[in-house]
């Protein structure tokens, strides 16, 4: 007997709520590649206040997020980046700063707590900084789920990637709007990302009709984050009790349930 | 005394009208990237069906469309695409195709009417018995309207001979059709046959057609597999879409048949402009909703404050500006 249904596919099939399809109706445009699309504008300048950078630059997907900033930080040929050999970048995307950009990647392990939605701290983030300044690199943050981080950590957003020279932040999944992710950092880094997502083809024209959502979900939505890391818990907690399932419960920090070990035999 | 504003700017800065807001607000949407998006799965079908191909891509832009056309044709390293030297590919694409895409352009001359002489385009083709020093021509691309020149458009015969060459040397071709349906509708032609001969065409939706976002990629089922992976790669996954896709199919679906107007006022603003002392218009070469116009010498000090009105930047050393006229046609 189904009494409801609940979309267990991901947080990318969020759909977007009465007030984004609202917002979305009456934002203001004009062609955003020209530079005159206000909800754009107005986007980016809340984005980027919100991350504590100086500028921001909303792009179609996470992909492209880190796409642009692994390139515009390694836009010298020869580059090499360090980054974990179970991370997004490494795994999902297709290897694109690699076939796309030309940029070496130079894989470490990831420890357990670095995956699972598991939250980096802090202060481990501060120690990863200073160690790049002290041999002069910069430091990029695949923050897709930045806020869920942020939530679960009780840390406010802006401390957490204070040490980050960019950061790319994903709209589109727990935040629920319908499409994007905004890139934040200097100034100057975003000029440069701004080319870059152009020769890419990320520049759309009246983008302020889904910068409007954006909006609505970085200003609505964190809230109910927490919400989500509790029903995930409540969810692994009962996957637990079914016979033939095994979750560590404890591991479960966020809106990610995973480590799931199904025992066939025991199943029905 | 203003009594209205027309805006010159571009075709580009079209609003999405009111039927498309109301698509927009109303449409079905799901998470594309895992395909599922019932609206974008819609306005792929059926432009593949109005373009005559057996599929469809939504991309975010035009750069994006022929981008990804190319580096699809050209996935093999060492691969050469012969392109006008005065195409929007290679003037206005941040030289991509080789930047990110690492393929090499091969530059023919653009005529005035937008076409490359076809026995030039056969002799850019290289020799495979020189591939020792020769890069692959994999591709030709051609552009319809032809944006630098001037919005011309490409006649269909044209089309089928560069088609025709192509074939007889192995090679696919790629229209840049951002401009496709005024080029269909100037020549009386419909679409399909016009772009028979392609191997791909790259359409905007947000330009003429006014659309807020998008183009669409056309051609075939193996090549757009392709080129949808190439598109996640380069970033240009969009997850509930449909919301852009449905503005697209309004604009596909209601406003071709606006083009003419869109042509007409061209002209006739055409005429006006070559009325204005200081200014000279070539009129019969406006075919579409692109104006071109030359200053004369003593007319200059009248200019700048006008142009700067409609936001571009003007250069003194360069007497020749472009002016888009866009699709509002009020």
């Amino acid at each position: 007997m189904v009494t409801r249904t609940v979309d267990l596919r991901s947080d990318t099939v969020t759909k977007p709520s009465k007030a984004m399809r609202a917002a979305m109706a009456n934002a203001e445009v004009d062609d955003d590649v020209l530079g005159y699309d206000p909800t754009a504008f107005r986007f980016e300048m809340e984005m980027a206040r919100i991350m504590g950078k100086e500028a921001a630059l909303y792009v179609p997907s996470g992909t492209m997020g880190n796409l642009i900033s692994v390139l515009v930080h390694c836009d010298i040929r020869g580059s090499e980046v360090i980054l974990g050999d179970n991370s997004h970048i490494h795994i999902y995307e297709n290897g694109g700063i690699s076939t796309i950009g030309g940029v070496h990647p130079r894989t470490v392990k990831n420890n357990k707590d670095g995956s699972g939605g598991k939250c980096l701290p802090v202060e481990y983030i501060d120690k990863v900084g200073e160690l790049a300044k002290k041999h002069r690199l910069k430091l990029h943050i695949d923050g897709a789920r930045i806020f869920n981080a942020s939530v679960a950590l009780g840390v406010p957003v802006h401390r957490l990637v204070q040490a980050a020279d960019s950061v790319s932040v994903c709209l589109s999944k727990g935040l629920g709007a319908p499409v994007g992710t905004v890139i934040v950092g200097s100034k100057v880094f975003i000029a440069k990302a701004k080319t870059l997502r152009k020769t890419l083809g990320g520049g759309m024209r009246q983008v302020g009709v889904l910068c409007a959502a954006a909006l609505v979900a970085v200003q609505e939505n964190v809230s109910k984050l927490e919400g989500d890391h509790k029903n995930a818990k409540t969810f692994a907690e009962g996957l637990n009790k079914i016979k033939g399932l095994k979750v560590d419960v404890t591991s479960v920090e966020t809106n990610i349930v995973s480590g799931l070990v199904v025992n066939v035999k025991n199943v029905d």
